[in-house]
């Protein structure tokens, strides 16, 4: 149908209502013949990935497969340095601290030791991952590509304070960047390190690069996230390509709690059924001792405490009372069942 | 005969019906609804107050969050507030991928509101996922180009972020050809399907008129008969290059709207052939080099731009005191206006049609709330 | 059909009684200051009618020249010129161009009073209940006027000029004159 008006004819489709067809049942069918036919090439079909299909096995078993991800995925900051030198790119010109949306950006420029002049470096760098909203405009107005946005999407933690970063843990070598980004990096390559060379004459002394030793010597942090995504860069190229394999773009020691806890789960699983109220037995007293030292807990304790029994622990994150409430409760449960 | 005796319920604000955080106060007379109140603000953050706060590119990130099913068409909206405000010109081949995106933007909303809808008459899961495997697919082409799968920031003033390449040409080319499959399939499935005429045939009547004075628009409108897209009313970007028609109902129930909506994924679907093809021969960059973009001061003045979203009318409003933030930055969200006629369209239906009929508007609390 | 500006003219003709004259004086002298940052200019070219005349105009926008979809209304409030501004947009279904009617009233309470066009156009419901709950504008005639994103027990209007920015927002209660 068209419509004339002012302006000129508008085509019009008037959609079918369907309303001289008889019904019984046969709608239902014709919809149920359809899920039936994916319903089977969905459990014996090969798996799918092709974006021109519509049929097959679509999952994708996460954690142990993962997409490959975007070149251009952004999630959070980070602060790229030198490999050979440790000279890092910032040169704390502020353009990402006015930009930034959220404004959670936090620099403090170094200062000349002896004459006390600002010198083309940040002396701290502090990013409040809890309040970034991940817009990539602190990537995009830097001059000097320093900051740039990283790939690791696995942040959560039960640790608030630790999620203002600080520079030590947002630095990163350039080859993990160009890892994970290789034809963003190429495009700026030159003009970044050349400008890091003028940079660098400017800076006195260690300023610029005390911060990347610090990361060197640790080599926790860094180093292993640096090696990680070199693996999986090879089927990069490819961006619908095939799931990368179980740990290929994840960091050694998640890779080690993941495994962790399908331990646990599957000796879980198999174990004995009363083996829960041991657990709890067990963990009030963890948790008695928890609560002597909690620095201690909070400090080092809070990624060793999730490896060991993740299942097995309902009282780490609960107040006493509750946690008395919840004992009470499964005692009850028990006679009930007992009786 | 028996007295009966008015009841008031509330729905919500944790229902898994009402498509965010958003509580109806219903009052019912048995089965029967006799009055509708909606209430929200539970997700208020006073958006509209960051944007006077915020510089204008600072608040294109902001503006994600509205409708965070249609990033890319609220920073298309955005984008064109202020470039009218500031008078600033768009490539032609940065219209063309704005026109990209949007259609895209569309399907893909409608995919999963049509799941969702059908997801709120009780087909559990399977319709569903069956809309937001279309929209995941849609979604990896997203985050390829802007870096985020929902929060894309895509727009600049004067363009968008990133250019385009022929591998995302390519990759849309091949989710091109498996959609008219797709559409053939949930049609099949589901259009005739006579649970579902049963949940949506004369429920929920807007009639024309009323339609009107409710300033409801979008698939909402058009389901009621009324022929009105502001890609046609006011084409915008390059909208006035394709042939496209306009899916209207006739007589504006939850089934009108619903075919509508299918419909209206087979007309993105033309328009993305159309500017896929036209977009070889476009002129200009991705991007107005001379833009700047981090310390834009527009002249003073107001603007309003908007844009058809897949909700409806989206518009921006903007007035500028020559500084580097809005002096007053308003959003028309579709959502918000198309919810004000919920509880005339829910009056007399039984309750457990409420939900049929608040889907089938399709709100967004994002951008309800604000 | 109406272009821009044509409204003010034909209502100076067929409804004298409605335009509202007091804001042409304070246009010109914001027009001298154009350079100067922070200062808003008051637009001039619409039609700006009394607040007591906005439904007649409405309906005569409506009734005459088909307008019929109201899509949109926006408070601002204009501290410098102590005032807020109502801008009601008009659009016709086969018009690209909308018709604005602007209503300009007093910021403080007494003053802050526009009759409510829900009752003719029943979408206006919502958003004149935004801008009671952001402005304080207040619309007799309105079915419900409550607030609708802030608690109720909230005081202040929090976009307002005046309103402050920042302090605690439970603690800070200001606003309400």
């Amino acid at each position: 149908m068209t419509l004339s008006t002012r302006k000129g004819t508008v085509n019009i489709v008037e959609v079918n209502r369907h309303d001289n067809n008889i019904h019984a049942g046969q709608g239902t069918l014709k919809g149920l013949d359809i899920v039936f036919r994916k319903f089977r090439k969905a459990l014996f079909g090969k798996a799918n990935t092709e974006r021109d299909d519509t049929e097959g096995q679509f999952n994708v078993q996460y954690p142990e497969e993962r997409l490959v991800l975007a070149e251009a995925y952004r999630n959070m900051p980070i602060l790229l340095y030198d490999d050979a030198t440790g000279q890092e790119l910032c040169t704390s010109c502020f353009q990402c601290e006015r930009v930034c949306p959220p404004q959670v950006i936090h620099i403090t420029q170094a200062k000349h030791p002896e004459t006390g002049k600002p010198v083309p470096a940040a002396a701290e760098f502090v990013l409040e991952y809890d309040t970034c909203m991940s817009c990539g405009y602190c990537a995009e107005v830097c001059p000097f590509d320093a900051i740039k946005m990283d790939h690791d999407f696995e942040l959560s933690t039960a640790d608030h304070p630790a999620l203002d970063v600080h520079y030590t843990h947002l630095l990163r070598p350039v080859s993990y960047y160009e890892a994970i980004a290789p034809t963003m990096w190429a495009e700026v390559r030159d003009a970044a390190l050349k400008k890091l060379q003028n940079n660098i004459k400017r800076r006195p002394g260690n300023i610029g690069v005390d911060h990347g030793q610090k990361i060197a010597g640790k080599s926790s942090a860094a180093a292993p996230k640096a090696a990680t995504p070199a693996a999986g860069a090879a089927g990069r190229k490819q961006y619908t390509g095939p799931i990368a394999k179980v740990g290929t773009s994840m960091s050694e020691d998640k890779l080690a709690r993941l495994m962790a806890i399908r331990e646990a789960n599957t000796g879980k699983r198999g174990g004995p059924p009363e083996s829960g109220a041991h657990a709890i037995e067990a963990d009030v007293a963890t948790n008695a001792a928890g609560q002597v030292a909690p620095s201690d807990q909070a400090t080092s304790g809070s990624a060793a405490s999730k490896a060991t029994g993740p299942v097995a622990a309902p009282g780490k994150n609960m107040s006493e009372d509750k946690l008395a409430r919840l004992m009470a409760i499964r005692e009850a449960n028990k006679a009930k069942q007992g009786e | 005969m028996l007295k009966t005796e008015e009841l008031q319920v509330n729905i919500g604000p944790q229902h898994p019906s009402t498509h965010g955080v958003f509580r109806m106060l219903v009052t019912v007379d048995g089965e029967t609804l006799v009055d509708l109140k909606p209430v929200f603000g539970y997700l208020h953050r006073n958006h509209e107050q960051l944007g006077e706060v915020n510089s204008y590119l600072q608040n294109m990130p902001f503006t994600d969050r509205l409708d965070y099913f249609n990033s890319m068409v609220n920073n298309h909206a955005y984008a064109r507030a202020v470039e009218q405000l500031a008078g600033i010109e768009v490539p032609e081949r940065a219209q063309y991928i704005r026109v990209i995106m949007d259609e895209l933007s569309r399907i893909l909303n409608h995919a999963s509101a049509l799941g969702f809808l059908l997801g709120d008459m009780g087909a559990w899961q399977t319709s569903l996922l069956w809309g937001l495997r279309e929209r995941e697919k849609i979604l990896d082409l997203f985050e390829y180009v802007s870096g985020a799968r929902m929060m894309c920031n895509y727009s600049r003033f004067g363009g968008v972020a990133r250019d385009i390449d022929d591998y995302f040409i390519s990759e849309v080319k091949k989710l091109m050809q498996g959609l008219p499959r797709y559409f053939d399939e949930f049609e099949r499935l589901l259009v005739e399907n006579e649970i579902l005429l049963v949940r949506a045939k004369g429920v929920g009547v807007l009639p024309k008129e009323l339609a009107l004075s409710y300033s409801v628009t979008g698939p909402l409108l058009r389901g009621s008969g009324v022929p009105y897209d502001v890609r046609k009313a006011e084409p915008y970007a390059v909208y006035d290059r394709f042939d496209f028609d306009i899916p209207v109902g006739t007589v504006g129930d939850v089934y009108d709207r619903f075919l509508v909506r299918v419909e209206e994924m087979r007309q993105s679907y033309r328009i993305l052939e159309q500017a896929l093809q036209q977009m070889p021969e476009a002129e200009g960059g991705h991007i107005n080099p001379k833009v700047k973009q981090q310390s834009l001061k527009p002249p003073v003045g107001e603007s309003y731009a908007r844009v058809e979203s897949p909700k409806g009318e989206l518009g921006f409003y903007l007035v500028s005191d020559g500084s580097g933030s809005a002096y007053r930055y308003k959003v028309r969200a579709p959502s918000f206006i198309n919810l004000s006629a919920l509880a005339d369209m829910c009056k007399g239906y039984k309750i457990a049609d409420v939900v049929v009929i608040l889907g089938s508007i399709d709100i967004v609390m994002g951008e309800v709330d604000r | 059909m109406l272009t821009k500006g044509e409204l003010r003219s034909i209502l100076s003709t067929e409804m004298p009684a409605a335009l509202d004259q007091r804001w042409a004086e304070h246009a010109a002298t914001a027009e001298e200051g154009h350079g100067e940052e922070n200062k808003p200019v008051l637009q001039q070219d619409d039609a700006v009618v009394n607040a007591e005349h906005l439904p007649a105009v409405a309906h005569f926008l409506r009734d005459t020249f088909g307008y019929e979809y109201l899509s949109n209304i926006t408070a601002v409030d204009y501290l410098d010129f102590d005032m807020i501004e109502v801008v009601y947009q008009f659009y016709h279904i086969d018009e690209p161009a909308d018709v604005r009617v602007r209503v300009r009233v007093g910021r403080n309470p007494e003053a802050c009073v526009i009759p409510s066009l829900t009752p003719t156009w029943p979408g206006a419901n919502l958003q004149e209940r935004e801008a009671y709950d952001m402005y304080g504008i207040d619309f007799p005639g309105h079915p419900n006027l409550a607030r609708v994103y802030m608690w109720d027990e909230f005081t202040g209007f929090p976009l307002r000029k005046d309103f402050p920015k920042t302090g605690d927002k439970y603690t800070h209660v200001t606003g309400a004159e």
